[in-house]
């Protein structure tokens, strides 16, 4: 009975942690699917917002691979706060629609990506926020202990990997070695 | 400069994956750096600055009535 309450919190800290990822390959996933299947080129300041999800996964990955640290989720809170600077500023750029400044890309549910952007950033650092008012800074077992838990976030992490990887050769295609634009991909003429 | 950005945390969550540390921080770093650098770049105009004068309401010229 000890023993099963003493889990119960590590189990779902790690479980809490694996949703969080979840929700952020979903997120980057939409995007990927609106750029290839909707043909929907990102605009610089889009690309440093799918990078700033990027910092935000890779503190939640290495908590899994390798232990769990606060200094992680320090790295995750950084990137989340970044994403939140460029998100609004996005937003307050094209706000008021002019030539060369408006919202671009379709809107979902009649919100625009930067608007979204703004949603997931302070939902990111309220999640980190709950996390800490929930469990604490209390010694939390290594996620390794939970087989079913371990093995799917590790199959996550790799996925999420793969797909920082898949932008960084689309941005090459897209951008070359110079600036980006959304009037097309430089290497494919 | 957005490839170098996207290389560096391409290689930081590598790293990250395969347990070395060290480089995985510092290709975080630079992933850091270089994007609040591109952004900076991105979104400074040679006309405006960093200043937003769209969103000023210009209340001066439109006084509101006194009744």
């Amino acid at each position: 009975m000890l023993r099963k309450k003493s889990l119960a919190l590590p189990v779902l800290h790690h479980l809490y942690l694996f949703l969080m990822m979840l929700t952020l390959a979903g997120i980057l996933s939409a995007a990927a699917w609106l750029q290839y299947a909707g043909r929907e080129i990102p605009c610089p300041l889009c690309l440093l917002q799918r990078l700033a999800m990027f910092g935000v996964a890779y503190g939640i990955i290495v908590n899994f691979r390798h232990g769990y640290s606060a200094r992680n989720d320090g790295v995750s809170m950084i990137f989340a706060l970044l994403l939140l600077i460029i998100s609004v500023r996005q937003t307050l750029l094209d706000i008021y629609p002019r030539p060369g400044h408006e919202y671009i890309g379709s809107a979902i549910f009649g919100i625009h990506m930067p608007v979204w952007s703004i949603l997931i950033a302070t939902a990111l650092l309220i999640a980190f926020a709950l996390k800490f008012v929930v469990f604490g800074n209390e010694r939390l077992a290594d996620a390794r202990r939970f087989p079913a838990l371990a093995s799917a976030s590790k199959w996550l992490g790799f996925y999420m990997v793969a797909l920082c990887v898949e932008n960084f050769v689309s941005v090459i295609v897209q951008c070359g070695l110079g600036a980006c634009h959304t009037w097309g991909y430089l290497l494919l003429g | 400069m957005m490839v170098a950005v996207f290389a560096a945390m391409s290689a930081a969550l590598v790293f990250g994956w395969l347990g070395r540390r060290r480089e995985a921080t510092a290709c975080l770093v630079l992933s850091l750096v270089l994007a609040t650098g591109l952004f900076l770049w991105e979104v400074y105009s040679p006309e405006y600055g960093f200043r937003m004068p769209w969103i000023q309401v210009e209340r001066a010229l439109d006084p509101l009535p006194k009744s």
